[in-house]
């Protein structure tokens, strides 16, 4: 599998998350998406028209759009271990995976807004990002409660590999953790995982 | 702003203490007064001022190790005393030890860990005597905790302690289920509640209490917004 990745986009650090937790290798291409644009260059246009990072080639497939390629990562894992087996737990896995990729696109572009140059106002996209970590903090209070640490049951699935950069990286946005105790417990949770790798921003504490 | 100085000297709670695992560090805000609440390996908690001496960091960025904490920028480390006995630029150094971090009073009772505010007073009165309590969660609300206590009082709360006027916690009751709620004001317009019950409150009680806090903070917050 070919990731076109660049290292400082939190879209392409969820790739590259989830192959090492999976053990998977990825081989990296990276791109001059800061300052070069060159994810808009026309030989970059061809592989996505939208212009936009991260890109999964695999052999004649080429996928652009984050939660597919999240899928496809989880699914080429002979184990599967980031699929829920379980019919009713894999749809909850969705729906939260949904969250992560649509809903919390806010926090990505806060980001990229306050760190890369985007266009955007930073104040309307952070109190935007708030909103949506604090439906995350609710939830994950109440799955603790339930005896459940995870977003969408007992066990980490695809869905915390996809929320945990957003959350992690919220610092750069200048939205702090504080009001998110439990959403704190959780990342810390996700930072003992096996094969758990870091991005700049989200400090090695080793 | 609110003047830090100004505020009355008093116990505030600044996290529930299940929320702060050995070896964890969080920040929180009293009074516009950023904090680093953190637990040393050894399970005992501590409120500091949340900065770096050195550049200014915050402190809570920082990890903890062992019973030191670690500042993220460049590494120096802090003993519970608050003194920085480590800069990992010049390991050789013997650090002086006029370089310390600002530390609060802090204890732990009722399921929260408390800190002495403002910076820099001497504690005049004890902690507030609770119960062993568990904490279930901390509710963030935008809003004063002035509003936040009026709606309280509409719950039936009972201000504890009747005579101590900066007791910053109140009791509600939920069905049977007594409820301690900590009162943080974290700025004019913010408020944290630590909320914490007796340990053999049911799972479905608890529930119940999640739900009305969600229902408490939108509440509050439509008010707030509409005003
Ligand atoms: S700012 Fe803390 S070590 Fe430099």
């Amino acid at each position: 599998m070919i990731l076109h990745n660049y290292d400082l986009y939190e879209d392409c650090f969820r790739v590259r998350l989830l192959a090492s937790c999976t053990e998977q290798s990825l081989e990296l291409v990276n791109v001059n998406a800061f300052p070069g644009a060159e994810e808009k260059s026309a030989p970059y246009l061809k592989l996505n028209p939208l212009g936009r990072l991260p890109i999964l080639e695999d052999g004649e497939l080429c996928l652009r759009n984050l939660s597919a390629i999240l899928i496809y990562v989880a699914e080429q894992d002979a184990q599967k271990r980031f699929i829920p087996k379980d019919s009713a737990e894999r749809a909850r896995m969705m729906d939260w995976l949904g969250f992560a990729c649509q809903d919390l696109s806010v926090a990505t572009e806060a980001r990229a807004v306050a760190l890369l140059d985007a266009p955007g106002d930073v104040a309307v996209l952070r109190a935007k990002a708030r909103q949506l970590f604090r439906i995350l903090d609710d939830h994950l209070t109440r799955q603790s409660l339930r005896g459940e640490i995870y977003v969408a049951g007992k066990s980490p699935s695809l869905a915390d590999i996809a929320l945990f950069p957003a959350f992690a990286l919220c610092r750069d946005f200048n939205l702090d953790h504080d009001e998110f105790p439990a959403a704190r417990l959780w990342a810390r949770q996700i930072r003992t995982l096996p094969g758990f790798i870091t991005m700049p921003g989200i400090p090695d504490y080793h | 702003m609110t003047q830090t100085g100004s505020a009355p000297s008093q116990w505030v709670p600044v996290a529930l203490s299940n929320m702060i695992e050995a070896g964890t560090s969080a920040g929180t805000v009293v009074n516009d007064a950023e904090i680093v609440v953190w637990r040393d390996t050894a399970g005992k908690a501590h409120a500091w001022e949340d900065r770096c001496p050195h550049r200014g960091m915050k402190m809570s960025f920082g990890f903890v190790r062992g019973d030191h904490i670690a500042c993220l920028y460049h590494g120096w480390e802090y003993d519970t005393s608050g003194t920085c006995q480590y800069v990992p630029a010049h390991p050789e150094l013997e650090v002086p030890k006029s370089i310390c971090i600002s530390r609060y009073g802090t204890t732990e009772t009722g399921g929260m860990i408390w800190a002495y505010t403002p910076l820099g007073t001497l504690e005049q009165d004890s902690p507030p005597d609770l119960p062993a309590l568990e904490g279930v969660r901390s509710v963030y609300i935008d809003a004063p905790v002035a509003q936040v206590s009026g709606a309280l009082e509409q719950h039936g709360s009972t201000p504890a302690g009747n005579n101590e006027t900066n007791s910053n916690f109140t009791t509600v009751k939920l069905e049977s289920t007594v409820v301690t709620v900590g009162l943080q004001q974290i700025s004019e317009g913010r408020c944290a509640l630590h909320i914490a019950v007796p340990q053999d409150t049911t799972i479905a009680t608890r529930e119940a209490l999640l739900d009305w806090c969600e229902d408490l903070r939108r509440s509050v917050e439509q008010l707030e917004a509409a005003a």
